[in-house]
């Protein structure tokens, strides 16, 4: 790194805020008990209001990265009433999980009526419409895992749409979505990069948290 | 399929000959229908170096091919009765019973068999073979749909359709139509609103254009290789200059020379001197012609011919040039090394004179929207003006000669003019590129086709150059045999399409050719002094114009027209019978 680690020394940083950064990221991803233990260690105030909820968006995050997507809706709505209602883009997403869970079992009446029932209202926006068309794809193929569609099929795919799930209740709680950790970093890549661009050669190198880490 | 005809006795085969013979009207070849004579083609079939029978004079025809697409032409028609019994008579079917078996299978619907006769057909590309099936297949989801036959249809689609690995765009939108058949999620994958199956008929005519035309002949095949020969027929025509002739079938095309203007119809005589210059008017209803006299004529050209219009009179020096405003109301004329006047054609009234202090013009031009003038100085610069009298531009450096000709392209981008000896300049004065035809003569003149992607070029060694002006400049032909040796002679395009290269001569001739093959076609004598000067009338092609040193404009027109034309007002010609 081409900034001076001497530079650091003027920078103070705060325990606390140190604390609350850890904090966040455990509550965000639900590490319940780690949550428990470092309260305990750091001797912080226990953010009470979240904890609960935390061993329920667990579960939520569990269900839908299984793809057991009706189970996971069911659990959203009740710990936060209307959220699949706002965020329609959600909804869709994980409507579509179960519909694929029933193309892999090979359950092609039942997934058929349920793109009719479920799936194909969305298609009378216009934004939806490729997606759409993308999943209902899945149904030509006798092997899904074979057809050009085999992205969506994939663990990927549903870590993609718990995440979002995940920061979608945070929110509806009015909980910050994005851990301060993640945050941070962004922050940082971000900044190393415009200095770079503008400095070019001079500035210094865009910002690798691998080589940050092992420095 | 090749080889059935082979089976036939040779008994039966003379008596098709002569049968046939009765219904061919293939006169060329078919001399007297006499089997067995020598020059019968038809009794006793040529073996090509291939072992199958010809016919024609030629031996390129296969009988076999021939027969094939005269039975499709028949069905086509409707005469259905009349193609089953060729395919009888002849013994040549139209298609294989293979092939007769796959179509039946389609109309009747047997999707599945079908596919299986389509591997059996004898095709060898695999990709055709599979094309083919997925259209089948398709029709037949479709179909299954229609009946609201939904699991069916997604069984086809899962274990035949979509295992062809082919088309996988088109998989996709099938699978949407399953979901929601009765509406399209999205505009683009819609092609119908209600009815998706489309017909069985279609699909078979979809089918014929994809497998090759050995295995199923194409549609109209016969109608596409006669207009073939006739499109072939007009283009080498040499004397082709009337819209109205017709092509017909029973002889090839030829116009006679009596379609270009080879006589003299009139004789204007209102000039004092020498004629340097004349220009038909856009519509070819003026004719404007300037003079060594220091006038410009303005003639009227109507149903009795060309007359005397007005003289516009003024300038100080001879006119070397004329130039037409493009909605033909006004003129512009240039005096050599003087100004440039603009005339009101009706009334004749000058409007403006465009001149600059101490230099003199050399040439005129309008832009294509009539609101400015270019015009050239003998300073080697070009001017451009709007019309009342502001200089807007000027280009400045070798960009024009002392006598050179100006024009503008109708999209008023370029403008082109004599810049050297032997170059002439193509400025774009929008991108301001410049681009140069370079000669090994001198240049006196150019001309301009109305498309504007050609210039002729008039050289000192007398030739005249064609050149193909777009994009890189390309000579394409050159047109020799009239004299020029000491003045300045122009040529231009004419006729039907701007199909002929006219020119005047030093001896007296206007000398016509045939553009695209640079014949010459015709000498006109008439004149008693040099040619200078020709113009093709733009709306008349039969209507030629040429300014000469004896003074006299010549209109040339076609010969023998009064004897000939039973109605005159056909294309709108009507001629003089003046004598020449």
């Amino acid at each position: 790194m081409d900034v001076d680690p001497r530079q650091y020394e003027h920078i103070e940083v705060n325990d606390n805020d140190i604390h609350n950064i850890v904090m966040s990221y455990l509550v965000h991803n639900c590490f319940k008990e780690t949550v428990e233990s470092f309260i305990a260690c750091t001797g912080m105030k226990q953010p009470s209001d979240y904890l609960e909820d935390m061993e329920k968006r667990k579960r939520i995050f569990q269900f839908a990265l299984e793809g057991n997507a009706l189970k996971a809706i069911e659990l959203t709505e009740q710990l936060a009433t209307n959220l699949l209602e706002k965020n329609k883009d959600l909804h869709f997403d994980l409507l579509s999980l179960h519909f694929v869970e029933l193309v892999c079992s090979r359950k092609c009446t039942e997934a058929l009526e349920f793109a009719r029932m479920k799936l194909s209202p969305f298609g009378k926006e216009q934004k939806y419409v490729e997606k759409l068309e993308d999943f209902m794809a899945l149904l030509a193929y006798e092997e899904p895992e074979k057809s050009p569609m085999f992205h969506l099929i994939s663990l990927e795919h549903r870590r993609l749409v718990a995440e979002s799930l995940n920061r979608a209740i945070l929110a509806h709680a009015n909980h910050p979505s994005y851990t301060a950790m993640e945050r941070l970093i962004q922050q940082t890549t971000l900044v190393r990069q415009c200095l770079n661009q503008e400095h070019a050669k001079d500035g210094p190198p865009p910002f690798s948290l691998k080589d940050f880490l092992k420095s | 399929m090749g080889g059935e005809e082979d089976d036939e006795p040779a008994s039966k085969r003379m008596k098709l000959s002569s049968k046939e013979l009765r219904h061919l009207s293939n006169g060329s070849t078919i001399k007297e229908p006499v089997a067995g004579s020598s020059g019968d083609l038809m009794a006793r079939p040529l073996q090509s170096e291939g072992g199958e029978e010809v016919v024609g004079s030629k031996g390129v025809i296969k009988k076999v091919e021939f027969v094939r697409i005269i039975a499709k032409a028949l069905y086509s028609l409707g005469y259905i009765k009349s193609g089953a019994r060729l395919e009888e008579e002849s013994g040549i079917p139209l298609h294989s019973s293979v092939v007769n078996i796959f179509m039946r299978q389609i109309l009747e619907g047997n999707w599945d068999e079908s596919v299986v006769t389509l591997h059996n057909i004898g095709l060898t590309d695999e990709r055709t073979i599979k094309s083919a099936s997925f259209l089948i297949l398709e029709q037949k989801f479709f179909e299954l749909l229609d009946e609201e036959n939904v699991m069916d249809a997604l069984k086809t689609l899962r274990t035949e359709i979509a295992p062809l690995c082919i088309n996988n765009s088109r998989v996709r939108e099938l699978s949407s139509f399953i979901v929601s058949p009765s509406h399209c999620f999205s505009v683009r994958s819609c092609k119908q609103d209600t009815l998706r199956a489309r017909s069985r008929t279609k699909l078979l005519e979809e089918l014929q254009k994809l497998l090759p035309p050995t295995v199923m002949i194409p549609e109209r095949r016969l109608e596409h290789l006669v207009e073939q020969a006739l499109v072939l027929q007009r283009d080498s025509c040499m004397f082709h200059n009337s819209l109205d002739k017709e092509m017909s079938l029973y002889a090839d095309h030829q116009c006679g020379r009596d379609q270009i203007p080879s006589q003299t119809l009139q004789i204007l005589q209102a000039h004092t001197d020498e004629v340097w210059f004349l220009q038909f008017s856009h519509n070819g209803k003026y004719l404007a012609s300037s003079s060594n006299d220091k006038s410009a004529i303005i003639w009227e050209v109507d149903a009795n011919g060309v007359s005397f219009k007005r003289k516009l009179s003024g300038h100080q020096k001879p006119i070397s040039s004329v130039s037409w405003s493009p909605d033909d109301h006004e003129l512009l004329t240039c005096g050599v090394e003087e100004v440039v006047r603009r005339w009101d054609v009706p009334s004749g009234e000058c409007l403006h004179v465009y001149e600059k202090a101490g230099l003199g013009m050399v040439s005129c031009g309008w832009s294509p929207d009539g609101k400015w003038i270019f015009s050239g100085v003998n300073d080697k610069s070009i001017c451009m003006w709007e019309l009342d009298g502001k200089e807007l531009e000027c280009w400045k450096g070798p960009r024009t000669l002392k006598i050179s000709d100006l024009e503008i392209t109708n999209d008023g981008k370029q403008i082109i003019s004599i810049c050297r000896e032997r170059a002439i300049l193509l400025l774009d004065r929008e991108a301001k590129v410049e681009r140069f035809i370079e000669e090994d003569q001198t240049i006196t003149s150019f001309s301009l086709s109305r498309d504007n992607r050609f210039l002729l070029v008039n050289l000192l060694n007398q030739e005249i150059h064609l050149w193909n002006i777009e994009g890189d400049v390309k000579l394409v032909s050159k047109y020799r045999g009239h004299k020029r040796t000491r003045f300045i002679i122009r040529s231009c395009f004419g006729g039907l399409e701007q199909a002929f290269i006219a020119s005047g001569s030093e001896d007296s001739l206007v000398y016509i050719w045939h553009r695209g093959r640079g014949e010459l076609i015709e000498a006109l004598p008439g004149h008693s002094g040099a040619v200078s000067c020709v113009s093709w009338n733009p709306a008349n092609p039969h209507m030629l114009a040429s300014a000469s040193d004896d003074r006299t404009i010549r209109i040339w027109g076609l010969k023998n027209l009064s004897a000939k034309r039973k109605d005159t007002h056909s294309n709108g010609i009507h001629y003089c019978n003046g004598a020449t």
